[in-house]
């Protein structure tokens, strides 16, 4: 089996989700009751046996720290390897010019110490707003075995597929890529999504920092579209569910998903291998009263239900008083739905309460969202 | 290394819980799961992480595999320390001789030299058969203005019952001037809670003095008590009020359970002021399905329901199918209860499968007859006639 280490980005296009990402970064957004963003790359990796891992962080990451800690809860606290942060350097020399990573590869740059010192044959790279289970020892020996330079992971994106940003997308002839290019809606001649899962060896991301650093590159996309002609790169089909959270209304739109759709939840938490870890917290289990009617729903620990909740998403702690009802809605841990509340289409970020009798309603294409610990 | 501890925890952790049947012939009675997501042992070990105590021993005999690895290297309770933290005492051999643990008393003894190494000047004694949350330090401040070389916790049971416990007399003080296990004609109804606190030098000397007596059960209870009464030693009851719920028996077990719902539940498992530590499995968030019907119970992580729940307990991993029913149940981890599958007033230990149509325990049948299915089992629908 080969060894691989791994590098996560935790937040390198922050500006896309602006309401969830108002003081926490991406991979910190709290996802599917009881996880953040973060929990499925540090699973999907400690399941492959990757242990050596790096999570590249940028700013907002206060909460990730927090979640993460010393990575006890993933069996990431090791002796040697386990997880450890990458952020911005700023020595006190320089601390007026110091910048925040806007760039992969500038984040790479700036670990090249550490890469150099890589005993793993393998990196990969991963970034956290894909939300999947993937078996990353499978991709692994499959890039070995193809001779790879780079091995980019893809999805087939749905026709009507629209991004609020342009993103990686692929055209490839029996799983070698024949071009990438960059596009925010579904096109034929690129008919796959890149999952921003990338596999290569050690050896060739040194090299590619060398270059970037000798030639002064900043983009690794633009790296990957200038060679993708010249070198190998293989496209890995992955056709199991995936989450891919790039805007509020994405965010929305995949929470719902995995309450009304068996097939996602069970790609994502049915490996019984592959178990998504997150951090522990100790909280009792739910309590359903008397007057609890709940359908459709996932539900975290230590929320107490006397009311309505259909097609919803609950956190930790949420409270739904007597004839309250919530419907298709996501909310935070810590929600308190006041007795004769209704919600309707809402997502509502920790510790907001909502006071008797107030009703509160989105679209679902327009989910209204509530800002953390508002109280109406 | 140095790492003198003021008050060290030795809980007795072997025991077999044989009226808990099925439920206890493969694990100890310590490693029983309750309240969906915890297992006995989790009461006594977060008792003590939550009063400032981070030395325990736990003290197994009986089927400790399971045991052995739910507590592990105590991580689970913040037992895990550099200097102290969670150790697993099982009967080991010495040089002169080896032996299983012969009573309470005895398994102390075997584990003196534990005890001595961290060189306290107070022992705590627990075992893990009781559901209750408790603040030790409150204890252990009464026992050091008492000045008693032994406190007893006891607890005010209905005066019918007493009878079946060790019954702690006392004088207006609180200080202890008779002990007596199991009277038939209690003077009280103060019960011994199988709690002590012993000064290290006095415990230390009583069981040696009890090895050496060929004529001792070696038991807390029946002989170091009573012989520290003997010579006229200080002891002290300290009376705790709570919650507190011996689950040794069936009946016992499925009550505690249901003392966890209803409207105002008797014992409020998620007060965040005092946690009930477990060991977490990696599940998934809990599903309920387009047609469930679920209230007055509590469920946990990994538990997918699409039939009907009613004042029940649900532990992680549990499967209610379509159309089955649960109701007045305790449903370990990882049972699946299959479409028309109904289970009535009954404890279902983990991975059993209800199958199509059949039928566990009898609806309202009350605490007497809790139906009981084993780990693993299949139960199938009965052929009508």
């Amino acid at each position: 089996m080969a060894s691989a280490a791994g590098i996560i980005f935790s937040s390198l296009n922050n500006n896309t989700l602006s309401r969830l990402t108002g003081d926490r970064t991406v991979a910190a957004i709290p996802f599917a009751c009881r996880y953040r963003l973060a929990d499925f790359c540090l699973s999907n990796m400690i399941n492959a046996d990757i242990s050596n891992i790096s999570m590249v962080v940028n700013y907002n990451y206060r909460s990730l720290l927090e979640h993460i800690g010393s990575g006890k809860d993933w069996d990431l606290a090791r002796r040697a390897s386990g997880v450890n942060f990458v952020s911005p350097f700023q020595s006190a020399a320089n601390a007026t010019e110091a910048k925040m990573f806007s760039t992969h590869l500038e984040a790479l740059k700036s670990m090249s110490a550490y890469i150099t010192e890589m005993k793993e044959n393998y990196v990969v790279l991963m970034d956290s707003d894909n939300v999947l289970n993937i078996d990353l020892q499978k991709v692994i020996s499959d890039h070995e075995k193809s001779g790879a330079s780079v091995t980019i992971v893809t999805r087939k994106p749905e026709r009507d597929y629209s991004a609020k940003h342009p993103r990686m997308m692929i055209s490839s002839v029996a799983d070698k890529i024949t071009d990438i290019a960059m596009s925010s809606v579904y096109n034929e001649r690129h008919p796959n999504l890149a999952l921003g899962i990338f596999v290569m060896s050690t050896l060739f991301l040194r090299r590619l920092i060398e270059e970037a650093v000798a030639y002064n590159l900043n983009s690794f996309t633009a790296y990957l579209l200038k060679n993708c002609k010249t070198q190998h790169y293989k496209a890995y089909r992955y056709d199991g569910y995936v989450a891919t959270v790039s805007s509020f209304l994405d965010y929305y739109r995949c929470s719902m998903e995995i309450v009304k759709n068996p097939s996602a939840r069970e790609t994502l938490f049915g490996r019984k291998e592959a178990p998504i870890f997150t951090r522990v917290h100790n909280s009792a289990p739910t309590m359903y009263k008397d007057g609890a009617k709940v359908e459709s729903s996932m539900l975290a620990d230590e929320c107490i239900i006397e009311g309505t909740v259909i097609n919803s998403v609950l956190f930790r702690g949420v409270k739904v008083e007597k004839g309250a009802v919530v419907k298709d809605s996501v909310l935070f841990r810590g929600t308190h739905v006041s007795r004769g509340a209704t919600l309707n289409c809402i997502v509502a970020d920790k510790d907001v309460y909502v006071s008797e009798n107030v009703n509160l309603s989105g679209n679902e294409n327009m989910p209204f969202y509530i800002q953390k610990k508002r109280k109406i | 290394m140095y790492c003198k501890k003021e008050c060290i925890a030795m809980l007795l952790a072997g025991g077999q819980g044989s009226r808990l049947y099925d439920l206890t012939k493969h694990i100890a009675k310590p490693a029983v799961s309750f309240g969906g997501k915890y297992k006995i042992i989790d009461f006594p070990l977060s008792n003590c992480i939550n009063s400032g105590i981070d030395t325990v021993g736990v003290l197994t005999q009986y089927q400790p595999l399971e045991l052995n690895e739910y507590v592990c290297n105590g991580a689970p309770w913040d037992l895990d320390r550099m200097r102290g933290g969670l150790s697993v005492l099982p009967p080991y051999q010495g040089n002169k001789h080896s032996d299983w643990y012969k009573g309470t008393a005895n398994a102390i003894y075997q584990n003196i030299n534990f005890i001595k190494h961290y060189n306290p000047e107070y022992v705590l004694i627990l075992s893990g058969d009781h559901i209750y949350r408790m603040d030790y330090k409150k204890m252990l401040e009464q026992h050091k203005a008492t000045g008693a070389v032994c406190t007893v916790a006891t607890i005010t049971v209905p005066m019918d019952e007493a009878s079946r416990f060790g019954i702690c007399n006392t004088n207006a003080d609180g200080s202890i001037y008779e002990f007596e296990e199991k009277p038939k004609q209690p003077k009280n109804n103060q019960a011994s809670m199988g709690i002590y606190i012993f000064n290290t030098k006095t415990l230390i000397e009583y069981l040696e003095n009890d090895e050496a007596d060929e004529n001792s059960s070696n038991d807390f209870g029946k002989n170091i008590i009573p012989n520290l009464l003997g010579n006229g030693e200080k002891l002290f009851a300290y009376k705790f009020s709570g919650y507190w719920k011996d689950v040794g028996t069936i009946s016992s077990l499925w009550e505690a359970n249901m003392d966890l719902i209803g409207e105002t539940p008797v014992l409020n498992i998620a007060d965040k002021d005092f946690r009930i530590y477990s060991k977490n499995t990696a599940r998934p968030p809990q599903y309920l399905g387009p047609n469930s019907k679920i209230v007055n119970s509590l469920v946990s992580e990994g538990s997918r329901i699409y039939g009907t729940v009613i004042n029940s307990i649900l532990s992680g991993g549990v499967v209610i199918e379509e159309g089955a029913i649960v109701r007045d149940s305790v449903i370990m981890d990882d049972v699946v209860v299959k479409k028309g599958g109904a289970v009535y007033s009954a404890i279902v230990d983990s991975d059993a499968v209800i199958k199509e149509g059949a039928v566990v325990g009898t609806e309202g049948a009350g605490k007497e007859n809790i139906a009981v299915v084993a780990s693993s089992t299949v139960v199938k629908a009965q052929k009508k006639a």
